[in-house]
Order: C-alpha cells, then sequence, then structure tokens
C-alpha cells in the first residue's frame, strides 16, 4: 500500500461520482452521486496527512469536519427536494425548467 | 503485502464496486443499497489507512443517512412500474467522457508529483483527535454545531406544508 494507490483509488472514487453526478436525472440519485465525490476527497485527506509525515489526527479532524457539513448539507437537499416535488410533482432536473428563459 | 495491504485492496475494491452500483443502476433503491456498500468500503479504507474513529463514525452516519434517503426515494421517485422515459445517448456519453477527463488528469496529477515515500505513522487513535478537536479546532468544531442547528431549522421551514389562511407559520 502506498500514496499513489490511495489516490488512485480515491481518483477513480471521484470519476463515479462525477459521472453520475452529469447522466442521473433523479436529484436523490445526483445527491447519492455527490456523497460519493465526498468520499473520494475524505480519502484524499486522510491519506496525504498519513503518509506524509504530518500529523494523521489532522486529517481525521478535517474529515470530521466534512461529516458535519455534508450531513446539514443532506438535510437542506432533501427539504428542497420535498418542496420542489410538492409545487412540481416531480424531481427529474429535466423537467423543472420553469426559469429557463 | 501486509494485512493493511490486503485490508486497503478488498475495501477499495469494495468501494469502488459499490459506487458503479450507486450511480449505474436504474432502480434508485438499488443506488442506495450500492451507496452503503460503497460507504462500508470508504469506512474499510480509513481503517487500513490506521483512522479506526473515522471508520467508525462514517459507518454510523452513513448507514443512519441511508435509511434516511430510502425512505424519501420511494416517496419522490418516479414508480418503477412505470415504463422509463427514453434518454439521449450523446448525454450519457458526454457525461461518461468527461467523468474520465476529468478523473485521468487528476491520475496524471498524481503520477507526476514526486511524493514522499514515507510509511503511514504517528498517532491516529481516537483519543488524540478528540483531544485536538476540542482543543486547537474547538472553534470549527462548535461552528459545525450551530451550521447544524441552523441546517435542521432550515430543512423545517422549507418542507413544511403552508396552508393558506394561516400566516406565515
Amino acid at each position: 500500500m502506498s500514496l499513489p494507490l490511495v489516490l488512485g483509488v480515491a481518483t477513480a472514487l471521484f470519476g463515479i461520482g462525477l459521472y453520475g453526478l452529469l447522466q442521473r436525472r433523479s436529484l436523490v440519485a445526483m445527491l447519492i452521486a455527490l456523497e460519493l465525490m465526498l468520499a473520494a476527497i475524505s480519502i484524499n485527506v486522510v491519506a496525504l496527512t498519513t503518509f506524509t509525515g504530518h500529523d494523521p489526527s489532522m486529517g481525521q479532524v478535517v474529515v470530521l469536519i466534512f461529516v458535519g457539513v455534508a450531513a446539514a448539507e443532506v438535510a437542506i437537499a432533501l427539504s428542497l427536494f420535498v418542496a420542489i416535488h410538492r409545487s412540481a410533482h416531480d424531481i427529474d432536473v429535466e423537467h423543472l425548467s420553469e426559469l429557463k428563459g | 503485502m501486509t494485512v493493511q495491504g490486503w485490508i486497503f485492496a478488498g475495501a477499495g475494491a469494495v468501494a469502488l464496486f459499490g459506487a458503479l452500483l450507486a450511480v449505474g443502476l436504474r432502480n434508485i433503491f438499488h443506488n442506495i443499497l450500492g451507496f452503503a456498500l460503497a460507504m462500508l468500503g470508504v469506512a474499510g479504507v480509513f481503517a487500513s489507512l490506521g483512522s479506526d474513529f473515522l471508520a467508525a463514525v462514517f459507518v454510523l452516519v452513513y448507514v443512519g443517512a441511508v435509511a434516511i434517503a430510502m425512505v424519501y426515494a420511494v416517496m419522490l421517485s418516479h414508480p418503477l412500474d412505470l415504463p422509463h422515459r427514453p434518454r439521449k445517448g450523446w448525454k450519457i456519453a458526454g457525461a461518461a467522457a468527461l467523468a474520465a477527463g476529468v478523473a485521468a488528469a487528476l491520475w496524471s496529477m498524481v503520477r507526476r508529483a514526486r511524493w514522499l515515500d514515507l510509511a503511514p505513522g504517528g498517532d491516529a487513535g481516537a483519543a488524540r483527535t478528540g483531544a485536538r478537536l476540542l482543543t486547537d479546532y474547538v472553534l470549527a468544531f462548535e461552528l459545525v454545531s450551530v451550521l447544524l442547528v441552523v441546517a435542521m431549522m432550515g430543512a423545517v421551514m422549507v418542507a413544511r406544508q403552508r396552508r393558506p389562511g394561516r400566516g406565515a407559520w
């Protein structure tokens, strides 16, 4: 196990998440893809602080704050989805085009 | 290969497989199960890097989040028994090409950098992390808790049903 190997797994996870974010049409599925990208970034932070001679607990603190902010983001996003579903009866992004010029 | 190396290989494979299930399948319920698998793999990667506490946090937080997200997905998603709307092939191809391009650019950056070749070291235990969180990083810790309270209140405000004739509340 070496640093580039761990970063490679994180890069692949980030790429899969980006593909899902661009390709899916349901807002819930896009949120799942976004969470995958956040997990890839968390792996990067932990791997970089672990392997480069820094204090590994610093990376863990940063990732714990990531998790807290991501939880807040998910709460807001899911409540927005409920509000959108209530007014548009759909959470498909290709149908949510009322503001399109 | 060391024990950590084997754990990392298994956990990384599980994470990537779960991620592929989470974005590749059409059924939103299967996506959520794939996401749970991917997060389990990510927790395994953290464990193999020596961050046991972070692995436990990921399992706890994301298994809880997944349980809630399942309810939302079943409630909001397109009914599964109805036929799927057709989709344009060039959009899928474009998304795949862009994601592959970004991943390739990031990977070439990783390859070209000259990393210090250090073995994982230092104390990654929960005790040290907790001490850090409540001394050096206590302001960030408290701000995250304030952010969570504000986000929860905002979520309730956004999602609640407004009935006509009863005022803003």
